[in-house]
């Protein structure tokens, strides 16, 4: 009995403790502006050291104290526990990284960034839960996130309702960006890569006849195998096609299926860590074919987890260039930070963040929700670490593609922008 | 303390009852966030699908893995059928449970035969396959696409979108639930049900028809499984197929086994518990679902037999109190 | 013709590997009497050990296996204290949640100790593919589906040979079939269970690094879909029989593998939670023949 009286206690306790939190919450909103100004102002002078430019770091300050101005709040969402850590993991360190470079450089127009990242788990009733939370909170000026389409897509009507932008740096469904005039991706719809590859790799560049296909069974395998087999059939390419489940591991059953089609190249459709599981089974079963993966890009955990890494050919929007500098220096400081190599999806993230800053550099006046939207919308071509960016009328983007594929564990282009420039 | 608290509670009961319930009907005045009422959607829905599985596992005993299947049947019917045909959201509440009702009865036509982890194996089984089929059976459950953009309840030009009233649908569905199982449990066959949990083969020679009991068992714990699927689909409005993984079943029976199986409160604290610790565990990011777990594993050790308890039946787990190993001296069995 | 011979070899190969993750669950099950959730955390842990020796030490496969054992013989003896220990006189459930927060735990726990990402575990044996000439049809068996097959037979005539041959195997089968009259032929139960309870931890972990090998990566949640896997086989064997749940495995397996030739990968586990099901209801016991109700 004792011990009853003691566990609903500590029930009500726990429930008491949230309603005082909300309570809390709302003192510190209240206080909110004046704290975070004077972090600001800290942060500022830390972070620029004795470069400071007086006028600007004056001007910040001004801004901050003056009016609730100066700093712009983003809403992370991502997967940071769960099935999809490592990914939300590379989304805390990319948005976090391009933050801390932005606000480095003494912030864009006067206004410097601030980040709050809340875990989702990639799942939808948590997305829309903690959009909501962002959505509420006025000083939250847009969202970044969800990782995967599905929880991206539930906030529609909450993105829709509260006037506030989804900038997703990696839902990839065909049907994402289109869903609501406030979602935005940059992932890169499936209608040019996939007919691409079909076309310029397999034809033109590959020059080969029969290909087999194996592909994830998602929103986003779906979409790229549509666009890819009506081009492919406009080409004439025999194609056979495989489907395995997220979180599948072993692949040698559909290589066996495969191979005994005797297929003339292999095809992986997928961007996460499949791609170089499935290549290496095929090695390991002693399977001499060349392999060409849509999806990944030239991610650097590809090349670090391939056994044959120079037989790969990937269709990519961008390229870690070996030789630019600044690249590498992602890329490593990356790997510092995270304890492996980056894929396409933090580099997406760290876009994301600027994309947001450039938007609020062709503002003028008090940034609101409203007007960051517009203005996204209307960026002018913007090139970051994940290539060019220019959104579409319903907030996607059509990227343009070269082909690339490794030599001596380093990515090398191989046929450039030029090389599909004709269109379809 | 607690005997005058239950004597004060069966004393006034009805008040109390109506006390509360006017409470909750007022909360999404008195909250000004639509976060927190968002919270408490969350946790109504939970509650009533966690006494869905109670029903099941607390009342006769079966031990069902697989409520996740049964949430996904009602969810996709809701939504294809309001998607594709329009049909208004509240007969489709009927026709989701009475989908997952039939499911159910198909899953527990195996299950009359076995019993324990046999059981359990299959019902797990069964909602895996669920989950598969709606991943691939493009034509009605969109396969990997899914379902987007379910249309939202109507209800006399109120807009359902918001939360706020959108409460009132889960508010409603929790009340009529255990309104409806209270009265189910009280009679014949609830008493049956329970007669099951506590010796199937003294029941059996009293001559209750268990087969036939713990089939209809199942199918009620399924059909409001499906009711509160058919509610979930136009709240989130975008299902799809990863939505139902097993882990969403293991999370539900968390809630069941935390609250207290057996009892028709149980469920509810247990949603409130997850909810809150999930919700409150978010200040230490990635290491929120390691001290999550500690502290589910602390209270089953504290509280074996649940916040609520189940102390008058087999369930409360009485037994391992470690008096009684202390009485048997040195090594306990 | 060629080709359903060739996915066989891969069913068996890969059926093997669960025969051995069954072997090591129906130990436990038999052994402590109640279900686990925390196996196939239990095989990830196992598969991290050997990750971490092929890359801090060398590729030496019998140290990364002794490794392997050790790594999950150890978190078998927590998992047990936490879960197990308190509860054996309880009902089933109890327990049963306890593992589920295990497998959280341990799951979580990984990914921030581990990394969240997958990584790879290559070249530990050569890729080299012996092709058999069988009536016409050339079959291609890769040398690590032999070094499979090979270690998960001769681990489960090993673990036969202790069950029958030692005095502690034969404690355990005792426990195993009734806790009471082991109690009253003055059997230590709780440190047998705890015994019991670790080897099959410990094959577990045999498992994970054969599933690293095979699979060529490791990552903190790979073992969340094998744990349910062990779980079917190991019920299709009739939960405590070892060779019943070894020959459950390997059907298993064979019919995820042949279900592939008429439809896609997706439908894998629909093929053995199907199978699994359709056995059930012919024989409720699973394979295992005798009769009255068990666990």
């Amino acid at each position: 009995m004792k011990k009853r009286v003691l566990a609903l206690t500590l029930t009500f306790a726990l429930a008491a403790s949230v309603l005082a939190g909300c309570g809390g919450d709302k003192a510190e909103e209240t206080k909110a502006p004046e704290t975070k100004a004077e972090e600001n102002k800290e942060e500022t002078q830390a972070s620029e050291g004795g470069e400071t430019q007086a006028s600007e770091g004056g001007e910040t300050q001004a801004a901050a104290s003056g009016e609730s101005k100066g700093v712009i709040k983003l809403g992370g969402l991502a997967p940071l526990t769960g099935q999809y850590a490592e990914y939300g993991t590379g989304f805390d360190i990319g948005f976090h990284k391009a933050i801390e470079e932005i606000n480095a450089a003494g912030g864009v127009n006067g206004y410097t960034f601030e980040i709050e990242i809340e875990d989702t788990q990639s799942d939808p009733v948590n997305s829309s839960t903690m959009a909501t939370k962002f959505a509420e909170d006025d000083e939250v000026m847009a969202l970044l996130g969800d990782f995967s389409s599905s929880a991206a897509k539930s906030t529609v009507q909450i993105c829709d309702s509260y006037g506030i932008l989804q900038l997703s740096p990696t839902a990839s469904a065909s049907d994402y960006a289109a869903m609501s005039p406030y979602f935005f991706g940059i992932m890169g719809r499936q209608d040019v890569e996939a007919p691409f590859l079909a076309k310029y790799v397999l034809k033109e560049y590959l020059g080969v006849q029969k290909i087999a296909v194996i592909r994830v069974d998602s929103d986003w395998g779906k979409s790229c195998y549509d666009n890819f087999i009506a081009q492919a059939d406009k080409e004439d390419l025999e194609v056979t096609v495989e489907t395995y489940a997220t979180g599948e591991k072993d692949f040698s059953s559909l290589i066996t299926k495969m191979q005994a089609e005797n297929p003339d190249v292999l095809v992986v459709m997928d961007q996460g860590d499949p791609v170089a599981d499935i290549f290496n089974q095929a090695d390991a079963a002693g399977w001499k074919i060349k392999h060409v993966a849509l999806g990944p890009g030239t991610s650097e955990q590809v090349v670090k987890r391939l056994n044959d890494k120079d037989n790969l050919i990937v269709t990519s929007p961008f390229f870690f260039d070996p030789d630019d500098a600044e690249l590498t220096a992602w890329a490593e400081w990356f790997q510092s930070e995270a304890g492996f190599a980056p894929t396409i999806h933090p580099a997406c993230a760290y876009d994301c963040v600027y994309l947001i800053a450039e938007a609020v550099k062709t503002i003028d006046g008090e940034v609101t929700r409203e007007n960051l939207r517009d203005a996204l919308a209307n960026l002018p071509e913007y090139t970051g670490v994940t290539g060019a960016i220019k959104f579409e009328a319903d907030g996607d983007i059509k990227r343009n593609y070269m082909i690339c594929g490794i030599e001596g564990g380093e990515w090398k282009v191989l046929e450039g922008f030029e090389f599909g420039a004709a269109g379809f | 303390m607690m005997q005058q608290a239950k004597a004060f509670y069966e004393k006034y009961k009805v008040i109390i009852l109506i006390v509360l319930a006017a409470v909750l009907a007022i909360l999404p005045f008195v909250i000004k966030k639509t976060l927190y009422i968002r919270y408490l959607c969350n946790i109504m829905m939970y509650a009533t699908l966690a006494g869905s599985l109670n029903a099941i596992n607390g009342y006769s005993g079966q031990f069902c893995l697989g409520q996740a299947g049964f949430f996904a049947i009602g969810a996709y019917t809701g939504a294809a059928l309001a998607k594709n045909f329009g049909i208004s959201f509240w007969p489709l509440l009927i026709v989701g449970g009475l989908m997952a009702a039939l499911v159910g009865f198909i899953v527990s036509l195996p299950t009359l035969r076995l019993s324990g982890i046999y059981l359990s194996i299959v019902t797990l089984g069964a909602s895996e396959i669920i989950r598969i089929i709606a991943q691939t059976w493009e034509p009605v459950t969109g396969g990997s696409m899914g379902i987007k953009q379910i249309p939202y309840p109507e209800f006399f030009g109120v807009d359902m979108f918001k939360p706020q009233n959108y409460y009132y649908i889960f508010l409603g569905l929790l009340i009529l639930f255990l309104f409806v199982t209270n009265r189910v449990l009280k009679s014949r066959v609830g008493r049956a049900w329970m007669s099951i949990r506590e010796d199937e083969i003294a029941s059996k020679s009293l001559g209750v028809e268990t087969s036939r009991y713990k089939s209809t068992n199942f199918m009620y714990g399924a059909f409001w499984a499906g009711v509160i699927g058919v509610a979930y689909a136009p709240f989130v409005n975008y299902i799809e197929a990863s939505q139902f993984t097993t882990d969403t079943g293991f999370n539900v029976l968390a809630m069941v086994v935390l609250g207290g199986q057996g009892t028709l409160a149980g469920p509810i604290l247990g949603s409130v518990v997850v909810t809150v610790l999930t919700e409150a565990l978010r200040f230490l990011e990635s290491w929120r679902y390691v001290i999550y777990a500690l502290l589910i594993i602390f209270m089953m050790w504290v509280r074996p037999q649940g916040l609520m308890g189940a102390s008058n039946s087999m369930l409360a787990g009485g037994k391992i109190k470690v008096k009684e190993e202390k009485k048997k001296g040195g090594e306990a069995k | 013709m060629e080709y359903i011979l060739n996915q066989l070899i891969n069913g068996i190969c890969q059926g093997s590997i669960y025969a051995l993750m069954a072997i090591g669950y129906s130990v436990i099950v038999g052994v402590v009497g109640m279900v686990t959730f925390t196996y196939g955390e239990i095989m990830m842990i196992g598969a991290f050990s050997s990750y971490y020796i092929f890359t801090g030490l060398s590729n030496n496969l019998p140290l990364a296996i002794l490794g392997a054992f050790a790594g999950s013989f150890i978190i078998g003896s927590i998992v047990y204290k936490l879960c197990y220990e308190r509860f054996f006189n309880a009902p089933r459930h109890i327990s049963l949640l306890c593992t589920i927060g295990i497998s959280m735990l341990i799951k979580n726990l990984a990914q921030i100790v581990f990394g969240p990402d997958t990584k790879p575990v290559l070249n530990v044996i050569d890729n080299t593919t012996f092709t058999l000439n069988l009536f016409g049809a050339n079959l291609n068996i890769r040398l690590l589906q032999i070094v499979v097959i090979v270690l998960v037979i001769v681990f489960a005539v090993a673990l036969t040979l202790f069950f029958n041959k030692t005095k502690w195997g034969v404690m355990l089968r005792a426990v195993s079939q009734n806790k009471d009259a082991s109690y009253l032929m003055g059997i230590s139960v709780k440190r047998t269970a705890l015994l019991g309870n670790c080897i099959g931890c410990g094959f577990g972990g045999i498992a994970g690094i054969l599933l690293a090998l095979y699979y060529g990566s490791v990552s903190a949640t790979m073992g969340a879909s094998y744990s349910t896997k062990a779980f079917a086989a190991s019920v299709l064997g009739g939960l405590v029989d070892i060779r019943f749940s070894a020959l459950g495995g390997l059907c298993i397996g064979i019919i995820e593998n042949m279900g592939i030739i008429f439809t896609s990968a997706t439908f894998r586990d629909v093929f053995a939670f199907a199978f699994l099901i359709l056995i059930l209801i012919i024989r409720p016991q699973g394979f295992v023949s005798k009769k009255g109700a068990r666990v």
